[in-house]
């Protein structure tokens, strides 16, 4: 091989003025901003539960009959009533549960309230209020209950509610498959980042790509855990959360604010 | 003190508003910078405190309501800054949900008593304080400066009643707004303030201050020491939730805050701005709903309101810059 300045190539000896523009990676990094978005919220927000929880199955139970109590009501003290329990609840929250807990509440409350607004301008303002308030307090209780259970329990829970064993299974794979198939998706992002040095206009084509490439990876990794839970002596039935729940103090005290809400809300239907 | 709908014309009105959108300017700069992170949920319990002082009615001669404010307490804890920012947040909430003040009158009433207020009672207790030091000298000027401030408050919200006849009336030279002038609003609501609610106000602050200088020493700005023992804090808010139905005991309405028809008996004929105008509908209009007794309905709106603003100020800290101090 010679290195004489005649084999140089035309290309090399014209000077490369190359700057990069600012816009070139908004494609792949909105992409990462996403996707990595969702892995934080999966993996951090794991839910933390506090001292005076009740246990799971009794969690989501109070909460379903206090939701459909509360859209049920036609006093508006009950909803109210219930509006300073959340309120009371959501002061002992930690602030980036708390933050998600508002966001979707006041953003589903706003929503109904527009919606609603023909009713409020047709002299019926009340209503457009009363809805929104309702699903502020059913949107602001669920998203509590969701963030203080963590995602074992909460399936836990589900099972021991009666949800069908298939369907807890089907459940924990996703969300498990969620983050694994997140990761992925990042590594295929940061590789693409990596290798389109200077401009590149088509990097949106490459979209089928990372697509193809995770839903290739969603099925070797479907295939190695059902290997894996074969291996492990799976007969194809499931067994979650088949574990004894027992009452403890905190449990029955959520039982009687629970009964002490449902006796309110008796005693208020009787007042309109 | 609270201004409701439609005494004041609309471009009054514009105008306070106009006026405090730099003073909310100034005040998330200065609470910002001046505020550790770790204590800006104690400037939410704080406002609680202004929030349920506020609903402690208070008979007054004359047969009109008034009450304390706090927001002297708040501006010697956390700095006027704070102060400005806890008691416009506790104003637009008894705006917004419970029809206390009105929607449009907000900018007007958080001029009165979240600029004013607090700003007056600060700068007139730092002079004191300076002149004497020591414990009971601290509990002196806080009494004097909350009890100047307030009246200050009162005394601005008088003279915004009482411009309103002389500045629109209609042909037959009936006031469209507030009917009163300032011949009759201002010693209408200074008798009360000078002697009643200004000593309310100076008996509130000093004996919170008393108290959470015995219990929670290192509550306020001041200390450095970050609070760790603040449940003397909440077991006060606790309990002065469950004494806000005592507010229910001063019956009758706080001077300029009359419904239209009450004001209509007294003064002859309905101002035509208040008969027609905009009234928003809020969550529990004058703190009571759905045929429960009224108790019931203000314990409800204490817990709501107070935790509230415990929540706005816990969601503010994440704004606020992070603090770490590395050794001494």
């Amino acid at each position: 091989m010679t290195t004489g300045g005649n084999d140089v190539p035309e290309w090399l000896k014209t000077p490369q003025d190359y700057t990069p523009t600012g816009k070139s990676d908004r494609f792949v990094t909105k992409s990462i901003l996403s996707v990595s978005g969702v892995l934080a919220r999966f993996r951090l927000d794991d839910g933390k539960s506090w001292a005076l929880s009740p246990q799971a199955p009794l969690k989501l139970l109070g909460t379903l009959v206090v939701v459909v109590l509360v859209s049920l009501s036609r006093n508006f003290f009950f909803v109210l009533a219930v509006l300073a329990l959340l309120v009371l609840r959501m002061t002992l929250l930690e602030r980036k549960a708390l933050a998600r807990v508002c966001a979707t509440s006041l953003a589903t409350a706003t929503l109904t309230f527009l919606l609603m607004l023909p009713a409020a301008l047709l002299g019926q303002p009340q209503s457009a209020l009363t809805l929104a308030a309702k699903s502020l307090v059913s949107v602001g209780l669920t998203m509590t209950a969701a963030l203080t259970t963590p995602m074992g329990e909460l399936t836990g829970g589900l099972r021991a509610l009666g949800l069908p064993a298939v369907a807890i299974l089907t459940i924990e794979l996703a969300l498990s498959a969620i983050v694994r198939l997140g990761q992925t998706c990042l590594e295929v992002l940061d590789a693409l980042m990596l290798r389109s040095v200077g401009t590149n206009r088509h990097k949106q084509a490459s979209m089928g790509g990372i697509g193809g490439v995770v839903l290739l990876k969603a099925s070797r990794t479907a295939n190695d855990t059902f290997d894996a839970m074969r291996c492990r002596g799976f007969d194809g039935e499931y067994h979650s959360g088949n574990r004894r729940w027992r009452l403890g103090i905190a449990d029955l005290a959520w039982i009687g604010l629970i009964v002490a809400l449902v006796a309110l809300f008796t005693y208020t239907q009787g007042l309109v | 003190m609270h201004i409701p709908e439609n005494y004041l014309s609309p471009s009054t009105c514009a105008v306070a508003a106009v006026a405090m959108v730099p003073i909310w300017h100034q005040a998330v700069k200065h609470v910002r910078e001046e505020v550790p992170q770790e204590k800006m949920p104690l400037i939410g319990i704080a406002a609680a405190f202004s929030f349920l002082a506020m609903m402690f009615n208070i008979p007054l001669p004359g047969g009109t309501t008034g009450h304390a404010v706090c927001g002297t307490l708040i501006a010697i804890l956390f700095g006027p800054w704070s102060a400005t920012l806890a008691v416009s947040i506790a104003l637009a909430i008894q705006a917004v949900l419970f029809g206390d003040g009105g929607i449009l009158s907000l900018g007007a009433n958080c001029f009165n008593m979240a600029f004013v207020l607090p700003h007056v009672g600060y700068h007139l207790y730092k002079l004191i304080e300076s002149k004497m030091p020591g414990e009971r000298g601290n509990l002196v000027a806080a009494a004097i400066s909350s009890y100047v401030g307030l009246n200050a408050a009162a005394l601005l919200t008088a003279l915004e009643f009482g411009i309103q006849p002389l500045l629109f009336t209609d042909a037959a030279g009936n006031a469209l707004y507030c009917p009163y002038p300032i011949s009759v609003a201002v010693p209408a609501m200074m008798i009360g303030h000078l002697t009643v609610a200004g000593l309310a106000e100076a008996g509130f602050t000093c004996a919170i201050l008393a108290f959470l200088s015995n219990a929670a020493p290192t509550f306020g700005i001041e200390s450095k020491a970050s609070a760790k023992s603040i449940s003397p804090v909440i077991a006060l808010v606790i309990a002065l939730v469950a004494a806000t139905p005592l507010g229910l005991i001063a019956t009758g309405d706080a001077w300029g805050e009359w419904g239209v028809e009450d004001l209509a008996q007294m003064v002859g004929y309905t101002p035509a701005g208040l008969g027609n105008g905009w009234e928003w509908s809020s969550l529990m209009p004058d703190y009571t709903v759905g045929g429960m007794p009224e108790w019931a309905g203000y314990i409800l709106s204490a817990i709501i309101g107070a935790a509230l603003l415990v929540i706005v100020f816990r969601l503010a800290s994440g704004l606020a810059k992070p603090t770490m101090e590395f050794g001494d």
